[in-house]
């Protein structure tokens, strides 16, 4: 009994652990969603560049990728007030698939550049901090793990605050909710949502350098977290903050769980039927605006 | 006087058409099929030099009784392409036969387009057993297949691992663990099937995505089954992960098998640091194996170097090169092009194991494929990864488990 019931703990925290990386990505991508209304398939992409240049940094600069992390956010919160304000503003009016295909292209056109300027192989700066094994008990993880689940839960935090409390996060909010109405009363539309994606996308920068330490660099990596990111933030409630957290560590959970009792073969299977079953009866996600907003 | 340098250029320009046209209609045209652009670009470049140094080789020696082969490249990184291309050389170029592939992808769809046209297919590198399997009559393989890989993977559990280790190979618990593209699941299937065959004592047998970012349950799985060897079919970030949550779990098998992919590359090794040392892998004759039982590599590795500059990136241009140049002594003795012609002639081709730069030898079935094709095993030992066996090969002696 002793052994089944450790294991069962061990795969708790994993699965905790494992939401953590989920939630880093996340929350910058439902702060897209939610405010600026566009589904940003060049997320993942915004990762890997991310990666590489955390790995870049760490190879040429002997930066630690927590070091370069803030660097790296400033970087992407760059590239993704960039891409607002020259790839969806112009095409802010068209059609909500028009914007899709929009990022989709910049989604391709960043992997086959990096694919062109790295090549397929992987890269991996060699770091022991954030990789060293902490036993705990009969319990095992990775420290760095535990440092991503806890930045992750303090940027969740600190965000829900900025937009409770600050101008520019009210505005957000009321972009959210209405984006004609939140013009009228006197929001500066393309401002704001040029600001959020920046921060959408600098938030991928930071939860590159947090990754960077366990995960290698390469062309792909973004899409081998983002479908994830995905189905958590719709299963979240689309723009929901806590719905982003709550809805990686529940992914997390059933990652581990399902992956040890049902086969790793067949853990997306349950946590794809799960998605479907909390859809069909909650269809804004477990903490969606409702159908009230736009 | 520009005018009449015009009318000398036209002149000069007929008479070189004239001068070359004729010898043109005497080349012997072969396609060169291969993702050229892409992700898979390198190792298909790779290949696609170890046919062109074949090429280059029997031309300098009177061509194909005495007619000079021509080269044409096509560039096919996926099945689309790969059939659109092979209509090309095979129906615009009218080539009298079509080297190829790397992937198995490519294979599969190109040589659909060829055995239609009639036009004989050398597959050099693809390893899936399926593309010998469909009853093509002018499809014809030189190298090893995923079956190979999985038996001799099988095979160094009972005659390496087990005897390094003194133990009996039937009291070893063996788990399998595959990405579950086709890759993978064609190996992994294998493997199953091979170490089920000899009566081995396989604990686990699991499938996973490699696109997974945690493979922690599938790791806490093999260390509560008591697995001793674990073999493992899988890309790169999957391999990294494996080795990264297997220790951080305190898993440590006696011993990990890999299949080629991402345990062969150097990237990987980097990436794992010292957790690498001691691995096995089994894959493709390597270029750094001994030339005891595989005469003329040392020829190739010089010859390779003086070609491109570089020592050869990684074995698939050894292979190549030993198929191509197999292939093309088929097209002398067919003394033809027609492809019935060049078919009996394959299968009445032999060359004894051993007797290849790559140590294979060569025998046809029905099917095209050729039966004396291998893999080795092999260890990364001080960061270098190193033939282990078969021992006609072995640079080194397999170390047993730390």
């Amino acid at each position: 009994m002793g052994v089944a019931v450790s294991i069962f703990i061990q795969l708790l925290v994993n699965g905790l652990l494992l939401g953590g990386a989920y939630a880093i990505i996340s929350i910058g991508l439902t702060l897209i969603f939610g405010v600026v209304r566009v589904v940003n398939f060049a997320h993942g992409e915004f990762l890997m560049i991310g990666m590489y240049a955390v790995w870049l940094l760490a190879q040429h600069a002997g930066l630690h990728p927590y070091a370069s992390a803030l660097l790296v956010a400033v970087l992407l919160f760059v590239l993704g007030a960039l891409m607002q304000r020259l790839v969806i503003q112009p095409l802010l009016t068209a059609d909500a698939h028009i914007q899709i295909f929009a990022t989709v292209g910049v989604s391709t056109a960043l992997l086959n550049l990096a694919l062109m300027l790295f090549g397929a192989d992987i890269r991996k700066a060699e770091v022991t901090l954030g990789t060293e094994p902490l036993t705990l008990g009969s319990l095992t993880f990775v420290s760095g793990q535990v440092i991503t689940f806890v930045v992750a839960i303090a940027v969740a935090t600190g965000m829900h605050l900025f937009l409770k409390h600050t101008y520019t996060g009210r505005a957000f909010r009321a972009l959210a909710q209405n984006r004609v109405s939140a013009a009228l009363m006197g929001v500066n539309v393309n401002k704001s949502y040029v600001l959020a994606f920046g921060i959408g996308a600098g938030l991928v920068g930071l939860a590159a350098g947090l990754l960077a330490v366990q995960y290698p660099a390469f062309p792909t990596v973004g899409q081998y977290f983002v479908l994830t990111a995905f189905v958590i933030v719709v299963l979240g409630g689309m723009g929901s903050l806590p719905g982003a957290v709550i809805g990686s560590i529940f992914i997390g959970l059933i990652d581990s769980l399902a992956g040890y009792y049902v086969g790793p073969a067949l853990k997306e299977v349950v946590y794809f039927l799960v998605f479907l079953a909390i859809l069909i009866v909650r269809p804004t996600g477990l903490f969606g605006l409702g159908r009230g907003s736009e | 006087m520009i005018k009449h340098f015009k009318q000398l250029a036209t002149a000069m320009a007929c008479l070189t058409v004239m001068a070359v046209t004729p010898s043109q209609a005497q080349d012997v045209k072969v396609g060169a099929l291969y993702p050229f652009s892409g992700g898979l670009a390198l190792l298909g470049d790779e290949s696609f030099r170890g046919v062109e140094m074949a090429v280059e080789e029997r031309n300098t020696s009177g061509g194909i009784n005495g007619k000079k082969i021509t080269l044409l490249k096509a560039d096919a990184v996926d099945a689309n392409q790969a059939v659109g291309e092979a209509r090309r050389l095979t129906s615009v170029e009218n080539v009298s036969a079509i080297f190829g592939s790397y992937a198995s992808g490519v294979s599969s769809a190109a040589t659909q387009v060829t055995e239609l046209a009639g036009v004989p297919y050398f597959e050099l590198g693809a390893v899936a057993d399926t593309i010998t399997g469909r009853g093509f009559k002018y499809l014809f393989r030189s190298n090893a297949t995923a079956k190979s890989f999985a038996d001799r993977s099988i095979e160094s559990i009972v005659k390496v691992i087990a005897p390094n280790l003194k133990i009996d190979p039937k009291a070893l618990k063996i788990a399998i663990i595959y990405e579950d593209g086709p890759y993978g699941t064609l190996v992994g299937g294998f493997q199953k099937e091979e170490a089920k065959r000899l009566g081995l004592n396989v604990v686990e047998t699991q499938a996973y995505s490699a696109k997974s970012v945690d493979l922690s349950s599938l790791v806490l799985r093999l260390k509560g089954s008591g697995a001793d060897v674990v073999l493992q079919t899988s890309y790169q970030n999957d391999t990294l992960l494996f080795f990264r949550q297997s220790a951080s779990a305190g898993f440590k098998p006696k011993a990990v098998i890999g299949a080629g992919g991402g345990y062969s590359l150097q990237e990987t090794a980097q990436a794992l640091g010292t957790s690498i040392e001691g691995i096995f892998n089994v894959d493709f004759p390597q270029v750094t194996m001994k030339e005891d039982g595989a005469p003329g590599l040392k020829n190739f590795v010089a010859a390779y170097q003086k070609r491109y500059g570089v020592q050869p990136r990684s074995g698939h241009s050894l292979v190549n090169y030993v198929g191509a140049k197999a292939f093309l002594d088929v097209m002398v003795e067919a003394k033809s092009t027609d492809k019935d012609k060049i078919r009996s002639a394959v299968l009445s081709y032999k060359k004894p194991v051993g007797s290849s730069a790559a140590g294979w030898g060569f025998q046809f079935g029905e099917n095209g494929q050729n039966q004396l094709a291998s893999s080795n095993l092999m260890q990364w030992q001080g960061g270098k990864l190193l033939t282990v066996f078969p021992e006609s090969v072995a640079t080194a002696k397999p170390i047993a488990a730390k």
